[in-house]
């Protein structure tokens, strides 16, 4: 459990807010870039921390990140036009560049020079790995750009999506270091879906269904460490990495590609689910692409024209009751993600933890509370938090069989980091 | 019309949940398994808990010999001898703590105690940082078979975060 004033510094992330500033203090994946294909496209509205921003690509190609909203009498400027490297409202024509300063003030004197009075809020909006990222916090802090693995191979070896969920980020990211329900919530998946399936990792979990956990910190989070028993007395570790302060990376299964998420806040009550797959020493096969892009492993399908998951809280998520008394799937959901997030929905916006009941298999979220509120004091003190630096962010999840009197964090010591060129260390 | 999942996930619905107490408080065990761990419980037990009690196995180190019984492998704070086994009967989760580079052996008579009476076990260990990976593994190769979830933390703040999570 949490106290309720733990609760709410842990949960609320709009502007001047503590957990609000962790967040700011690091690039986040804003959209994908698919959703700006090309200059002067339609621009896009982005909700992200609590903020209204609007997405858009000028004539010259630079990516804006900008307020939603004109500056004159409040006008959504998604109904702007795009036109001649900038933005125009529609209302009275006032104009906007890539980095939200106003170029034209139609009804004043050009040479009164006005316009350069007026100016949005904006922040920067880099590609890299498909992925516009944003960093919303105060310019003398901005870091180098992130070096999240995916990020950093190939377009042909990483996918990326991100599906809405109606929750806050907590709650889901929760979920992403909760290794303990996947041999339930997710038994289903293990041998049927194309992107988990055929792993001898995976008989080894259903072999053993109580898993023993060991939770260590790691310079950026917490390395979560779920032990199952092995052949010959050894052991099989899944090894899941958790940055701070919304990264998560799953072990990977046989030769499938690796995955894992970043869970972005959009308000208090709503987050983006973003899950990414990749390989690196060769590009995705056309068969696992098109299974990601229908929705399957960590993915979901979407309402056509929108990032809604089909399954939503709206048609009670598809639950089929008869496959679930028939055991094809746990719950009655189908697909992973939207297991998850059917769950997690179903908590509430914000779920109350002064009632929950945490058990000792949940020392890993009990970890990453921790951790979380003790770099949110430390921050108060003017020291960077943790996930931020490049050392942080070039980190793997691993599976690897060990002799029982080996400690996965030495024993494994490199499996943990990106190795340039190399696969990870998989079972 | 609304699905069902959509009207009651919504903070409106979370209005009606029902606020009674959905558990009782649990009996939780915190063993200090060495001397720097000592200090750490002893610090630990000055604040207010629901149902935790503090206890030392440090002076008790080594394994007893076959047969020997498990009666007194404890002591409390203030020194008195406690029975280990009915301790370990009267405790839904028994914490073991250790320092990283100490001796956990008491772990295995703690541990097999907890194993006979089913009861779940954590072991944390602190200071993990600050030493060689050789002698952090000895200390883990004591603990790993008797804990059934094992946390290697770097600050001692962490067991107080974690009982109070555990409603302890």
């Amino acid at each position: 459990m949490l106290r309720k004033e733990q609760n709410d510094l842990l949960t609320q992330t709009g502007p001047g807010t503590p957990m609000g500033q962790m967040f700011r203090l690091s690039w986040q994946p804003a959209l994908l870039a698919e959703e700006l294909p090309e200059n002067e496209c339609p621009q896009v509205r982005v909700k992200l921390l609590g903020e209204r921003l609007l997405a858009w690509r000028d004539t010259q190609g630079n990516y804006a990140l900008t307020d939603e909203f004109c500056a004159h009498r409040g006008v959504s400027l998604w109904f702007g036009r795009n036109e001649h490297n900038g933005l125009r409202c529609p209302y009275h024509g006032w104009k906007y560049d890539h980095t939200g300063q106003c170029t034209e003030v139609p009804s004043e004197p050009s040479e009164s020079g006005f316009c350069q009075k007026i100016k949005l809020k904006s922040y920067p909006l880099v590609e890299r790995g498909g992925v516009l990222w944003t960093y919303m916090g105060p310019p003398e802090k901005q870091p180098p750009l992130p070096e999240w693995e995916f990020a950093m191979v190939p377009g042909s070896h990483s996918f990326m999506s991100k599906r809405l969920q109606e929750s806050n980020w907590l709650q889901a990211m929760e979920g992403g270091i909760d290794s303990s329900h996947v041999s339930f919530l997710h038994s289903g998946e293990l041998n049927s879906d194309p992107l988990f399936k055929g792993s001898k990792g995976n008989t080894y979990n259903m072999a053993d269904m109580k898993p023993v956990f060991e939770v260590v910190e790691s310079p950026g989070g917490l390395y979560i460490g779920a032990r199952r028993n092995a052949e010959n007395g050894n052991y099989y570790w899944r090894v899941t990495q958790y940055v701070m302060p919304a990264f998560t990376m799953i072990p990977p299964r046989a030769d499938h590609p690796v995955h894992g998420h970043f869970w972005v806040p959009i308000d208090d009550e709503n987050c983006w689910a973003w899950s990414f797959d990749y390989k690196v020493t060769r590009p995705l096969s056309e068969k696992e692409r098109k299974a990601m892009e229908a929705g399957q492993g960590i993915h979901v399908a979407y309402v056509p024209g929108t990032y809604i998951p089909t399954a939503n809280k709206t048609n009670d998520y598809l639950v089929d009751r008869k496959a679930q008394k028939e055991g094809r799937t746990y719950s009655g959901v189908f697909g992973i993600a939207m297991q998850d997030a059917s769950l997690q929905e179903s908590m509430g916006p914000i779920v109350d933890r002064t009632k929950e009941n945490l058990v000792s298999t949940d020392n890993g979220i009990i970890m990453a509370r921790h951790r979380l509120l003790r770099a949110l004091k430390t921050m108060e003190k003017g020291d960077t938090p943790p996930g931020i630096v490049a050392e942080h962010q070039r980190v793997r999840s691993a599976a690897v069989v060990l002799p029982p009197d080996k400690h996965f964090k030495d024993a494994a010591k490199e499996a943990l980091v990106v190795q340039t060129g190399k696969e990870h260390v998989t079972v | 019309m609304q699905s069902e999942s959509a009207r009651m996930s919504s903070a409106a619905e979370a209005r009606y949940r029902i606020d009674a107490p959905n558990s009782k408080p649990r009996s939780v065990k915190v063993i200090a398994l060495d001397h720097p761990s000592e200090r750490v419980i002893e610090d630990l037990a000055q604040r207010k808990w629901n149902n935790a009690s503090f206890f030392t196995a440090s002076a008790f180190g080594g394994t007893p010999l076959k047969g020997d019984s498990f009666a007194g492998w404890l002591s409390d704070l203030a020194g008195r001898t406690k029975n280990l086994i009915e301790e370990v009967n009267s405790a839904d989760l028994v914490v073991m703590v250790a320092t990283a580079g100490e001796s956990a052996q008491a772990a295995s008579i703690i541990g097999e105690a907890c194993s006979v009476k089913r009861v779940m076990t954590t072991a944390l260990v602190l200071g993990g940082q600050s030493i060689s990976d050789e002698a952090l593994s000895k200390t883990l190769s004591h603990l790993r078979p008797w804990a059934l979830m094992l946390v290697i933390a770097s600050a001692e703040e962490y067991i107080a975060d974690m009982l109070a999570a555990l409603r302890a």
